[in-house]
Order: C-alpha cells, then sequence, then structure tokens
C-alpha cells in the first residue's frame, strides 16, 4: 500500500506542493490569509478545468490546441446570449455546453474521419473558433452580465469560492471515467497503442468523438466561470490557456505521445503552477517572470518524465 | 521549384507535386483578378505596395516553419524567437549605438542561437519538438519581457526604419524581392547541397537515414537554426514595416504567427510528417492567403471575420490535400 502511494505519479508532486506551500507560509504570512486562499482557488477552479480540457484528449494521444478558443467562444455566447436575447440563466449555460458539444463534435469527426493530425485539425478550428468570437463582438465584451452570474462569481462559503464545486465536481466524474469506467479504459488503449485498439475491438471512432466533445465541455465550463469571475463576457477569455492546458497535465506526468495520464497529478499540476504565481506575487517578484517560470516548468517536467521512463524501461 | 523525395503517401509523382503549385498560381491570378474588379483599389499603387510588403513578411514566416516541418517536426516558437531576437537587434541600434548592418547581423544570430537551443532540447530530451517548443515559446518570451520591461524600442536609426519604405517601381516593397532571394536560397540549399539533401532524408525516413550514414541528430539542429534564424529575419522585417520593436508585434508569446506560420507550407504541399518540401508552394501559399486577407479587408467584409476565413481555408486547404492523396492511392492500387 504504501509502496503503491511512494511509486504513483503524484506523490513527488504532493511533497513539492506541501514543501513550497509550507515554504511560502513561513515567509509570507500573507499567503495564510483568508482572502489569499480564496483568490487561489478561484485560479485553481480555472486552470483545473482547463487542464482537464487538454488533459482527456493527451490521453488518447493526440491534442487539442483549440481548448482556449472554445472557451473563449462559449464564453462570449454564454455572455451574449443572456445580453442581447435575454436568455434566462440555465437556457444560456445549455446553449454554452451545446456550443460546445458541437465544436468537440467537429474536432472529433474531423480527425477521426480524414486521418488528419489533431495539431492541423486543431490549428484550423482555432482560428475558426477564435474567429467567430472576433466577427460577433467586434472584439468588444459584453457587459450586461446578469447579477446571478455575477453573484456566482464573488459567492464563498467559509472562505470557499462557490465556484469551486463545478472543477469539483468535474474532476471526480473525470477520475472516475478514467479509473472505473471501460470508455476511459478505451480511451488510454486508444492512446497506448492505436492498432492494438482497433484490434481488440474498441470502437475508435466513437472514442475520439467523446473524448473531444468531452474536451469542449470542460472547456466551455471554465470559459462560463471565468465570465462568472471578471463579471463580463470578455472576448479574449481562452487566449492565454494553451501554454498551461499542456503545462499541468505534463508536470502530472502525462505522457505526450498518450496512453498516460494522472487525475491527481495533472491538479497538483495545477496547483503547483498557482502556488508559483502566488509566490511571484507575495513575494514581490516581478509577475513578467509568470511566462519564464512556465516554459522552464514544462521542460524540467519533461526531462523528469523521460528519466522516469529511462529508469522505469528496463525492469 | 518541386523536391520530391520518398514518403509522400503514396503519391510520389512529380506531376502531382507540379500541379500543386500551378494550381495555386491560377487561384492565385483567379483571386487576383475577382478582387481587381470588385474593388479597382485592389490594384492602386498604395495597395499593391502594402500588399507586397506584408507579403514578403508573410514568405519568410512561412518559410521559417517549412524548414522544420522537413524534418517532420514543428516549431511553435517562431513568433517568440522573431520578437525576442528584433529586441535584442532594436536594443542594439537604439540603446547600444550599434551600426544598423551588425545589429541586423547580431539579431539573426540570435535567432540561429534559440533555434539552435530548440534542436539541442528536441534531441536531447528525445522528446517531440511540439512540446519543447511550446516550453522555449513561453520562456524565450517571458526573458524577453523581463530583459525589455515590455517596452518598445521606436527610436530605430533612419537607415534602418527606411529598410520598410523602401519600395521598387513604385509598388513594389523591397520586402517581397527580399523574401524571394531567401526563398531561392532556400531551394538551392534542399535541392543542390548535400546537408539540404541529408535534412530532407532524415526527414522522411530516419532510422534508414541513420543507417546511410546521415546524421539525423545533426539535421534536426540545424533545421531547428536554420528557423530560428529566418523567424528572426521574418521579425526584422516587421519591424521595419512598423519602424519600431515592438514586444506585441507577434501577439501573445508569439502565437500570432502560427497561422500564418502553417498556412503558406500546409497550403503549398509541405507535408508535416516531414521529408518533403516545396519551397515555391510555400512563397505561394503566404502570397495567396495575404492576397485573401488583403482582399477581404478591401471588401469591407470587416476585419473581424479575416481570422475566421484563414481558419476555413486552413481547414479546406488540408481537407483537399488528403482527398488528393487517397484518391491518388486508390487510382495506384486499381492500376
Amino acid at each position: 500500500m504504501l509502496k503503491g502511494i511512494w511509486g504513483s505519479d503524484w506523490f513527488g508532486l504532493f511533497v513539492v506542493a506541501l514543501v513550497a506551500g509550507t515554504g511560502l507560509a513561513l515567509f509570507q504570512p500573507a499567503f495564510l490569509s483568508p482572502f489569499n486562499l480564496y483568490v487561489l482557488l478561484i485560479s485553481f477552479s480555472l486552470w483545473a478545468l482547463v487542464a482537464m480540457a487538454q488533459m482527456v484528449i493527451i490521453a488518447i494521444g493526440q491534442m487539442n490546441l483549440s481548448v482556449g478558443a472554445i472557451g473563449g467562444l462559449v464564453a462570449i455566447s454564454f455572455a451574449g446570449s443572456m445580453e442581447v436575447w435575454g436568455l434566462p440563466v440555465p437556457a444560456a449555460i445549455l446553449l454554452g455546453l451545446a456550443i460546445a458539444a458541437l465544436c468537440g463534435l467537429l474536432n472529433g469527426v474531423m480527425t477521426h474521419v480524414t486521418g488528419i493530425s489533431a495539431f492541423v485539425i486543431t490549428l484550423a478550428t482555432l482560428s475558426i473558433f477564435k474567429g467567430l468570437n472576433i466577427g460577433i463582438t467586434e472584439a468588444q465584451p459584453f457587459y450586461g452580465v446578469p447579477d446571478v452570474v455575477k453573484a456566482f462569481g464573488n459567492a464563498r462559503f467559509e472562505g470557499l469560492p462557490h465556484m469551486l464545486i463545478v472543477p469539483v465536481v468535474a474532476i471526480i466524474l473525470i477520475w472516475l471515467l478514467f479509473n472505473r469506467m471501460v470508455l476511459g479504459r478505451q480511451m488510454l488503449a486508444l492512446g497506448a497503442n492505436r492498432h492494438a485498439a482497433e484490434l481488440s475491438g474498441i470502437r475508435v471512432g466513437r472514442v475520439v468523438v467523446i473524448a473531444h466533445v468531452i474536451s469542449a465541455v470542460l472547456a466551455a465550463m471554465a470559459g462560463m466561470l471565468a465570465v462568472a469571475r471578471l463579471q463580463l463576457g470578455q472576448p479574449t477569455i481562452g487566449d492565454d490557456w494553451l501554454i498551461l492546458s499542456f503545462a499541468a497535465p505534463v508536470i502530472g506526468g502525462a505522457v505526450l505521445a498518450g496512453g498516460h495520464i494522472s487525475v491527481i497529478g495533472t491538479c497538483l499540476g495545477v496547483v503547483i503552477v498557482t502556488l508559483i504565481n502566488n509566490a511571484l506575487v507575495l513575494l514581490g517578484i516581478d509577475p513578467f517572470f509568470v511566462q519564464l517560470f512556465l516554459g522552464g516548468l514544462i521542460l524540467i517536467a519533461v526531462g523528469l518524465n523521460r528519466w522516469r521512463e529511462r529508469r522505469l524501461a528496463p525492469a | 521549384m518541386a523536391t520530391a523525395t520518398t514518403g509522400r503517401g503514396g503519391r510520389g509523382a512529380l506531376g502531382l507535386l507540379a500541379s500543386n503549385e500551378v494550381g495555386l498560381a491560377l487561384l492565385i491570378a483567379v483571386l487576383v483578378a475577382i478582387f481587381a474588379t470588385v474593388n479597382p483599389g485592389f490594384t492602386s499603387p498604395f495597395n499593391l505596395f502594402a500588399l507586397s510588403r506584408v507579403m514578403g513578411i508573410d514568405m519568410v514566416i512561412g518559410l521559417s516553419m517549412m524548414v522544420v516541418l522537413v524534418t517532420g517536426g514543428l516549431n511553435l516558437a517562431v513568433g517568440s524567437i522573431g520578437v525576442a531576437s528584433v529586441m535584442l537587434g532594436g536594443w542594439a541600434m537604439q540603446v547600444a549605438g550599434v551600426p544598423v548592418l551588425p545589429s541586423m547581423t547580431l539579431a539573426v544570430a540570435f535567432g540561429a542561437f534559440l533555434g539552435w537551443i530548440n534542436g539541442q532540447l528536441t534531441v536531447r530530451m528525445g522528446v517531440h519538438s511540439f512540446i519543447v517548443t511550446l516550453a522555449t515559446m513561453s520562456l524565450f518570451f517571458g526573458a524577453m519581457i523581463v530583459a525589455t520591461r515590455a517596452e518598445a524600442f521606436n527610436a530605430l536609426p533612419r537607415s534602418f526604419v527606411d529598410l520598410g519604405k523602401l519600395r521598387y517601381g513604385g509598388f513594389v516593397s523591397g520586402m517581397l524581392p527580399l523574401a524571394l532571394i531567401v526563398g531561392l536560397g532556400l531551394w538551392l540549399f534542399f535541392n543542390r547541397t548535400s546537408l539540404g539533401r541529408e535534412i530532407l532524408a532524415a526527414g522522411a525516413n530516419p532510422q534508414a537515414a541513420e543507417l546511410s550514414g546521415v546524421r539525423v541528430n545533426r539535421t534536426i539542429v540545424v533545421a531547428h537554426a536554420l528557423s530560428g534564424a529566418l523567424g528572426a529575419l521574418a521579425g526584422l522585417m516587421l519591424a521595419a514595416r512598423n519602424g519600431a520593436a515592438l514586444p506585441s508585434m507577434a501577439g501573445h508569446i508569439g502565437m500570432g504567427w502560427l497561422l500564418p506560420a502553417f498556412l503558406a507550407p500546409v497550403l503549398g504541399g509541405t507535408l508535416l510528417t516531414g521529408g518533403v518540401v516545396s519551397v515555391a508552394g510555400t512563397v505561394l501559399g503566404a502570397a495567396m492567403v495575404t492576397i485573401i486577407t488583403n482582399g477581404l479587408l478591401q471588401l469591407q467584409i470587416g476585419e473581424f471575420w479575416v481570422q475566421m476565413c484563414l481558419g476555413l481555408i486552413l481547414l479546406a486547404a488540408v481537407l483537399l490535400d488528403r482527398a488528393r492523396s487517397v484518391i491518388a492511392e486508390r487510382r495506384r492500387s486499381v492500376a
């Protein structure tokens, strides 16, 4: 049992996160202030969904460059439909999820039917979704977000933001998907060895399409949470998600070739990135360093993953 | 100017490859005819000058991606490298007082160095260049922002800014001939030099190339360094056009260049799997993208819809290319 935990993807990360958190708390008492923890949890909520959206596609051995573009398109559709058409909030949420499902369907069907690499397909759909976003909004935000949504974005319970409930439910469902459900196993099998997966009777097309739809829906949730957080439908939502969406799963031990991901590892990846961001702010370090750290972190994580793979390989 | 090597999924025929470029040229002619008829302003010397200037820059951006695609890799950091190099060049010119030509050389050399880092990391870590350049695009851009405090160099020497105003025959920007010369140089490199051929061979089939004595890792590093140098050159051209070296000129972490960078080679028939290159195709692909963008802007379709159109074009292009190779495959198997 203990050995299982020790050898797991996430134990090392857990220690890193714990040490980083303790260190921060010792050097900067402000770290543990209720307000700072609240801010941390808000950014964790958003980033966790973004990271999950990419992780699901990494699991099947592909990549989805359009995660941010889908999040942005859903965000402005969500805000715009409430402001311009006066849609009630639940209807707007459903509309957002439906748009995302359609985007995911497009990505999944096109990669599967044409056999073109997901990289190119999602690069093209990234521009299409982002282009639709800019075309609809003319690069101006929608300001008329209903008070209910704004209140949700600010609401907290005992220091916990209400919006935390969304990623928590999503993370549990995704964990169940990959650890307890046939579909999740099929996704991993497909990512590990497409040929073998086909031979063993997995309906590859179905699995690929479902993975892309799940990814898009997770991106949509992140987009709508961003609207609640920012209190407006900002067209630039999603523009800066790309690096993080890969960083967190890779830090969490995901193999980019597919077939191996860790839900807990990815979450800890998000925690570590959030802590580093927070540390830069609290310690008064130039916020410009964030990009530098993220890039360096990805390289270190990839290097460590490779080193571990090579060490494990002969055994 | 088509180069055929092994590995073009069953197509192989030079005729088909040639038709790719001829087709692009025809398409460009049709587009120009349509835009010129619908909007007389399209052929005004002013617009042609602006068009040829952007075209030259887009061509170099496309070529910069192309040289890495040939190896079967890619370079997401093209934009980051371009901006980082140009900010160094701008600093040298404006702050350090280095003359223009040495500053430009410094910028290109720095671009090559950053590309070399990408190549080395890819080879040493043994991972796909996607993840390496994803990390370095953030890394290089972050380092540039920290070093420059996100401030522009907008008092560049006259002689540098004048390069952006250079025009031939009243309506051709100096940027276009420069891009064509770069293209010609690359064509010679891939067709006439052993190193160029080795890069192609390594891209088509790394194992076979390694067995026949090609140092595959070296070809990958060289291609990345070349890509970095071309990215820096594109950055210099853009800075000369803007009259300033701006940290924001390639968008957030340089992502603004990704679409033009991939559009041109993919439209031109360069395969993402490596081993096949078409310099002329990339040049024509970039020309077509620039003409469509410019034409749409002129037609008042609205600048806000241009990006979506480019996305649709990329999608249509890859679907068409795929359909063509499937048809070629079927014909071959029937015969």
